[in-house]
């Protein structure tokens, strides 16, 4: 199946936008751009999320002659999400981390009224669902939080290296036992990377 | 799908510092020297008179034909725009060589000390930081004698022409005229292939790149063609690049044209160099290795040579893993060598003279798919990957060479000053690096900017290229710059981190030049280009 990707789902929503005499576009828009980003991102909350977009599709460009000169229906809410696991825990974990800045996004879409809990947010997204072609995860197949430590480490253990290269072996065992003590292997929630950051010297939370 | 791509290329119409590397004919000393152009007749007037002087690029294949000096040209887009060539013809060129070397600093890493400011005043006008050299002038000679001569000549030409002034402004022993530059020789007690060497201590310029139609010796396509996955060893395994990676007109590896300014007649057989004054700081190079070597299990020479990929004296580390054996080699390599510049070399000598050449050019990496020989990170590994890219795995592309053969560049010039204080960094000595490519953009600055300072495609982070990397502190980098020195899960040998590396060489100075055909300059100096 063109969605999934070993444990990573791809997934592509295309939410008409309402139109009438006063469009929602222009107000979607600006509420879209307005939105954090990196580790404020509102989707740094949703669990799992690897990477994901908002963003609006007015209408197709003009490809020039032979081509038709065509047109979209509407404009579109497009929302394209790569994460770990299955459609509907991810959709529910969303509703759980933004409701209210669902609501107010999707009260710009046709029928978006519809939506008051999650069983309705995972039937409108699953109405508004488009397959997805060429879908490459540029991930490793693990849930985010996993990756998020694996990072973390690997950035530590090189630091780790690098500090205590040439020391004896006692010497090099002792300050390994530290090391794992301050980075806690095992522990996903921390220290670790934070979702959504990209910036090295804030990552770690 | 792969093309075979032949292509007819005039050498009578190139010029010659763009085939052939003047040193190799024994064209050990230059002067590189720039001008400005305040009218548009009087620079015309100029190109004209340098014109019948400009060195082709037919074969030197026998040493009677080899001149005394060779004089070249080329213009950045400033001086293009001050010969009045057309601006059809101008909004042609691609933005990297319009925008110059000192606007693209960003990208190539001309940044901290490399920055602008810190260059020689040349290159930079007080409160104006308008590109303002037009014309370089390049003169390659046998001797410092030959080098007058031919200065002397420019200069009478110069004093006949009030619109084109010489530019003074270079730091160094020549009075700020011109940019003076030789190629540093083994004294007798210190031979060495190829007898070039930089101030590092490393022997430089042993590969040449090689494409279709350059007309240089047929062999030099063995570790200076593209690879083919046969044997490195043999000619089979090299093939020449396409010769639209280095001249405008010709078919390129994407069997596309270079871009290029119309009328096709002014940008045929033309090409661009990025002309680079690097500074080696050669202080901090001995304190580094000496303070590393010291700790390093193999010892200082053997670090020397992880970092560039050949041991100091030229062997290649993925053929000579051992000290002893590169210097054995060396040695057998110089004595004959000796011989053959004596003209004393018996046929079997002379036989195993040549099999010795071609170990310092014939091999890839497909032996050391782990990096413990020659690490990932080191700077002929980066530069020049060869196949090194498919990391072992046979067939990953098309082609062997499918993400290096677009990033392959013609390397020119010379060092040039000398070092009094092995202990300083201060003082004139360096290298002036001139880089011939059809796309600066696509071929000199993707290598200056991915693969000079980033590791991404090597597998090493953010890691630059420890001799020529800007190690200056970026965000989320340790202080100064990092190497990984792989180990060998075969020997259990331990990989070795190189931390704190300081920026090594920093930039002094340096534009883009449109290096025209001769039917290009004699185009420029009629005011004959018609873009319509």
């Amino acid at each position: 199946m063109a969605n999934k990707s070993g444990n990573a789902y791809a997934l592509t929503v295309l939410c008409p936008i309402r139109g009438g005499v006063q469009s929602h576009t222009a107000p979607l828009q600006q509420q879209l751009q307005t939105l954090q980003v990196n580790e404020q991102s509102p989707m740094a909350k949703v669990p799992n999320t690897y990477l994901c977009r908002f963003w609006v599709l007015s209408d197709v460009p003009y490809q020039g002659k032979p081509g038709f000169l065509d047109h979209l229906k509407s404009d579109y809410l497009v929302f394209s999400s790569n994460f770990y696991g299955e459609l509907d825990p991810y959709l529910e974990g969303m509703w759980k981390a933004l409701e209210t800045g669902i609501r107010v996004i999707l009260s710009h879409c046709v029928d978006g009224d519809s939506v008051s809990d999650a069983e309705s947010f995972i039937e409108y997204i699953k109405r508004c669902k488009v397959a997805t072609t060429f879908f490459f995860n540029g991930s490793t197949d693990e849930p985010l939080a996993q990756q998020l430590k694996n990072l973390y480490l690997k950035q530590e253990f090189s630091k780790f290296a690098f500090e205590n290269q040439g020391k004896s072996a006692s010497d090099l065992q002792a300050a390994f036992r530290a090391f794992v003590l301050r980075t806690q292997p095992d522990n996903l929630d921390g220290p670790t990377w934070a979702a959504g950051a990209y910036h090295l010297d804030k990552v770690v939370k | 799908m792969t093309f075979e791509v032949t292509t007819g290329v005039d050498l009578d119409d190139i010029q010659g510092n763009v085939v052939k590397a003047y040193g190799r004919y024994g064209l050990i000393v230059a002067r590189y020297v720039f001008f400005q152009i305040n009218g548009p007749v009087g620079g015309r007037k100029f190109v004209g008179n340098i014109l019948p002087l400009v060195t082709r690029g037919m074969p030197w294949s026998d040493s009677k034909i080899i001149p005394r000096v060779a004089t070249n040209i080329g213009f950045t887009y400033e001086g293009l725009r001050h010969l009045d060539i057309p601006e059809v013809t101008l909004h042609g060129f691609p933005e990297a060589f319009s925008m110059g070397m000192k606007a693209r600093r960003e990208i190539i890493g001309d940044t901290g000390p490399s920055l602008y400011d810190y260059w020689d005043p040349i290159w930079n006008t007080p409160n104006d930081n308008k590109q303002h050299v037009h014309i370089m002038v390049t003169i390659d000679g046998k001797e410092e004698k030959d080098l007058e001569d031919r200065y002397q000549e420019i200069q009478r030409i110069l004093a006949d022409n009030p619109e084109v002034k010489q530019l003074t402004g270079h730091r160094g022993p020549s009075g700020g005229m011109y940019q003076p530059a030789a190629a540093i020789l083994p004294t007798k007690d210190k031979l060495g292939f190829p007898g070039g060497k930089e101030h590092f201590g490393y022997s430089d310029g042993i590969t040449t790149t090689f494409f279709e139609g350059c007309g240089e010796e047929e062999n030099l396509v063995i570790g200076g063609g593209k690879p083919t996955g046969k044997d490195p060893r043999t000619a089979a395994g090299w093939a020449p690049l396409a010769a639209g990676e280095f001249l405008l007109g010709h078919p390129d590896e994407a069997c596309e044209y270079p871009e290029a300014p119309g009328p096709s007649l002014f940008s045929l057989n033309g090409t661009f160099i990025a002309y680079r004054k690097l500074h080696q700081n050669v202080g901090s190079f001995n304190a580094y290795l000496d303070a590393q070597g010291a700790k390093f299990p193999d010892g200082k020479e053997a670090l020397a040579a992880k970092f560039a990929g050949r041991w100091r004296n030229g062997a290649p580390l993925v053929s000579f893993p051992n000290e002893e054996g590169a210097n054995k080699f060396i040695a057998e390599f110089a004595a004959l060598q000796q011989k053959m510049w004596a003209d004393s070399a018996s046929s079997q000598e002379k036989e195993r003279f040549a099999e010795l050449s071609l170990q310092l050019l014939a091999f890839d990496y497909s032996n050391d798919t782990n990096g413990s020989r020659c690490p990932f990170g080191s700077h002929i590994r980066r530069t020049n990957p060869r196949s090194a890219l498919e990391f072992g795995k046979t067939k990953a592309f098309d082609v062997p060479g499918a993400l290096s053969n677009r990033r392959r560049i013609l390397r020119r010039g010379l060092p040039y000053g000398q070092v009094d204080d092995p202990t300083s960094d201060n003082g004139e000595h360096g290298v002036i690096m001139l880089i011939v490519n059809a796309d600066l953009s696509r071929q000199f600055e993707f290598v200056q900017q991915q693969w000079m300072n980033y590791g991404n495609d090597f597998g090493l982070a953010n890691d630059p290229d420890p001799l020529l990397g800007n190690h200056e502190n970026k965000e989320g980098r340790c202080d100064g710059g990092r190497m990984t020195i792989e180990g060998d899960a075969g020997t259990n040998k331990p990989p070795y981190f190189c931390d704190r590396i300081p920026t090594l060489v920093e930039t002094r100075g340096g534009d883009y030049f449109f290096v025209p055909s001769l039917t290009c300059l004699r185009m420029i100096a009629l005011g004959i280009i018609d873009p319509t």
